[in-house]
């Protein structure tokens, strides 16, 4: 039995300080990890994880080799003239360059997870500009930490106690020095960190567009705030707001779920990037970044990936094995019903979309690559099981302040059970006959 | 009555991990349930043996209602999943997962199993 540290990739924080013992068979004890962190090493042993493949037979799904699931799903891609790619933000960047890869030779169209979560401030900063920091510049420098939307104790468990609670290199003092504000319309569990220097704020549902504009209005004319504060926080909390966003030395804000909706009326979050602005051009001792809270442990590496290939982060539309322009995105694709297959690759859009998208989905054949029980398992044609990235495979990835991570293979996956590189290449092969 | 549902990620209520090692009964307990603040509970003679039902212009969903006093009052707080998702919906091109209005009514139906949820979105 042999003691490892490894990286861990149940969320997008990507721990590296994981110690795993393991005899090279099996995983025996794990250390140091966090609720969802055991749950990813857990899921090598899960009782309904998925290691066989399967096609659906009469209505129901039923074990097949792999040769016979590979037929049949490249059947299914032969007879579709308009296939849908979607999923890829718990697979390696190899996987996903793969993917691309695939959309390419069948003239998909291809959208990650990004597209509906975190990529959303991204695609808004083309506008506006961001800027961006890292896990290591938070925990070595950062005084000020805002969750805004953000409920990180439970979407990113170990965020805190790295950012929040850590000594960094360049501060004498650490949790002492740091002030954490939580604005949030629920008491989240990430109000139980607060202690007597931190802020909360608990804003009326849907506000935060006032918030955001009353602070930018202040921060080019002082005094503008009305003696009944705004969205729920008087102005006291409104002033302390202020004075240590444009006081800081290195303060952050961690963009959450909660900030991002349909922008019809108005935009929160191009709205936001430019408050961020206007307070670094105010800052005298400092400045204030934002880091995107996405859960997925590789979403921003589907962005990185597809930019670097095709100089486009997401909604990549391919036709005659070209990238051609698309104003379309996922949620637009499958709205409009303009798809006849679905290859999904490491997630359960079923169980994520809203109903009137999973009814149409379900509409068509839908191939699955995935190690997890989903509701999308379900309702797939085709399933074929996949290695555990991180566990039973290697990859790159990239971690929520983007930068690049290599997860190494710690144990084999179960007897002919392939990483999700290797099978989306299987496909490709037989799609082109070799 | 209208309320605001917030559709959330809690780390106690977490679908990876229910499909992953519970069962059909522990998807439904885990997952096909709302917060709602004790007033609210109140308000509406909520009695442990009867449900919610949630309905909009997206549709309509039976959830177990649960009180939690950090809850604003008017709002409802669903774990993400299957169950929240129908009453999600999409709004210029974008998917609407928070500030959902909802008309809701106590009823005594009993909250659908994740096959019969599949079954509905399927009709």
């Amino acid at each position: 039995m042999s003691s490892k540290r490894v990286t861990c990739s149940g969320c997008a924080l990507l721990c590296d300080d994981i110690i795993v013992k393991s005899d090279g068979l099996y995983i025996d004890e794990v250390l140091g990890a966090c609720l969802k962190g055991k749950e990813r090493f857990d899921q090598v042993t899960a009782k309904n994880r998925i290691i066989n493949p399967q096609i659906k037979k009469n209505g129901e799904l039923e074990k097949v080799p792999f040769n016979e699931a590979l037929n049949e799903a490249v059947n299914i891609i032969k007879n579709s003239s308009r296939p849908l790619l979607y999923g890829f933000s718990t697979v390696s960047c190899e996987a996903q360059l793969k993917g691309i890869e695939l959309a390419k030779v069948i003239n998909g169209f291809m959208d990650s997870n990004s597209v509906i979560c975190q990529g959303r401030v991204l695609n808004k900063s083309k506008e506006t500009g961001i800027t961006l920091t890292t896990i290591t510049e938070i925990i070595n420098k950062a005084d000020l930490l805002i969750l805004w939307g953000a409920n990180a104790a439970e979407s990113i468990p170990r965020l805190l106690n790295k950012a929040l609670f850590s000594r960094g290199k360049f501060r004498m003092t650490g949790r002492e020095i740091k002030t954490l504000i939580v604005i949030d319309p629920v008491k989240t569990a990430s109000f139980g960190v607060m202690g007597v220097r931190d802020i909360a704020l608990q804003i009326e549902t849907g506000k935060d567009i006032d918030l955001i504009r009353v602070l930018k209005e202040e921060c080019c004319k002082a005094d503008s705030i009305q003696d009944n504060g705004v969205a729920g926080i008087d102005k006291d909390d409104l002033k302390r707001l202020l004075l240590h966003l444009t006081g800081a030395e290195n303060g952050v804000i961690f963009i959450g779920q909660g900030l991002l909706r349909p922008q019809t009326r108005e935009d929160v979050i191009k709205e936001l990037l430019e408050l961020v602005q206007l307070i670094n051009v105010k800052q005298q001792k400092g400045r204030i970044s934002v880091l995107m809270l996405g859960g997925h442990y590789n979403m921003a590496g589907f962005d990185h990936v597809a930019l670097s290939t095709f100089g486009k982060n997401h909604s990549l539309q391919f036709s005659n094995n070209c990238l051609i322009e698309t104003s379309e995105t996922i949620v637009s694709k499958i709205e409009k019903e303009d798809f006849d297959c679905s290859i999904i690759v490491g997630t359960d859009p079923v169980s994520h979309f809203p109903s009137i998208l999973s009814k149409k989905l379900m509409k068509q054949p839908l191939i699955l690559i995935d190690n997890k029980q989903s509701a999308t398992s379900y309702v797939a044609d085709v399933i074929f099981p996949s290695a555990i990235t991180g566990i039973e495979c290697g990859g790159l990835a990239y971690r929520i302040d983007h930068v690049p991570i290599e997860l190494k293979k710690i144990i084999n996956p179960p007897t002919n059970v392939d990483n999700d590189e290797k099978i989306l290449n299987k496909i490709i092969n037989a799609l082109r006959g070799v | 009555m209208d309320m605001i549902v917030n559709t959330i990620r809690m780390i106690a209520y977490d679908q990876v991990r229910e499909y992953s090692f519970g069962d059909n009964n522990s998807l439904k307990e885990k997952l096909g349930i709302g917060f709602i603040n004790p007033e609210d509970f109140k308000k509406l003679n909520l009695k442990s043996s009867l449900n919610l039902r949630l309905t909009n212009n997206f549709g309509s969903v039976v959830i177990k209602p649960k009180e939690d006093k950090d809850v604003p009052i008017g709002t409802i707080i669903i774990p993400v999943s299957i169950w929240a998702n129908q009453i999600t919906g999409i709004e210029n091109d974008e998917l609407v997962y928070k500030n959902i209005r909802v008309s809701i009514e106590v009823t005594s139906d009993s909250v659908l199993g994740l096959k019969d949820i599949l079954n509905s979105i399927n009709e």
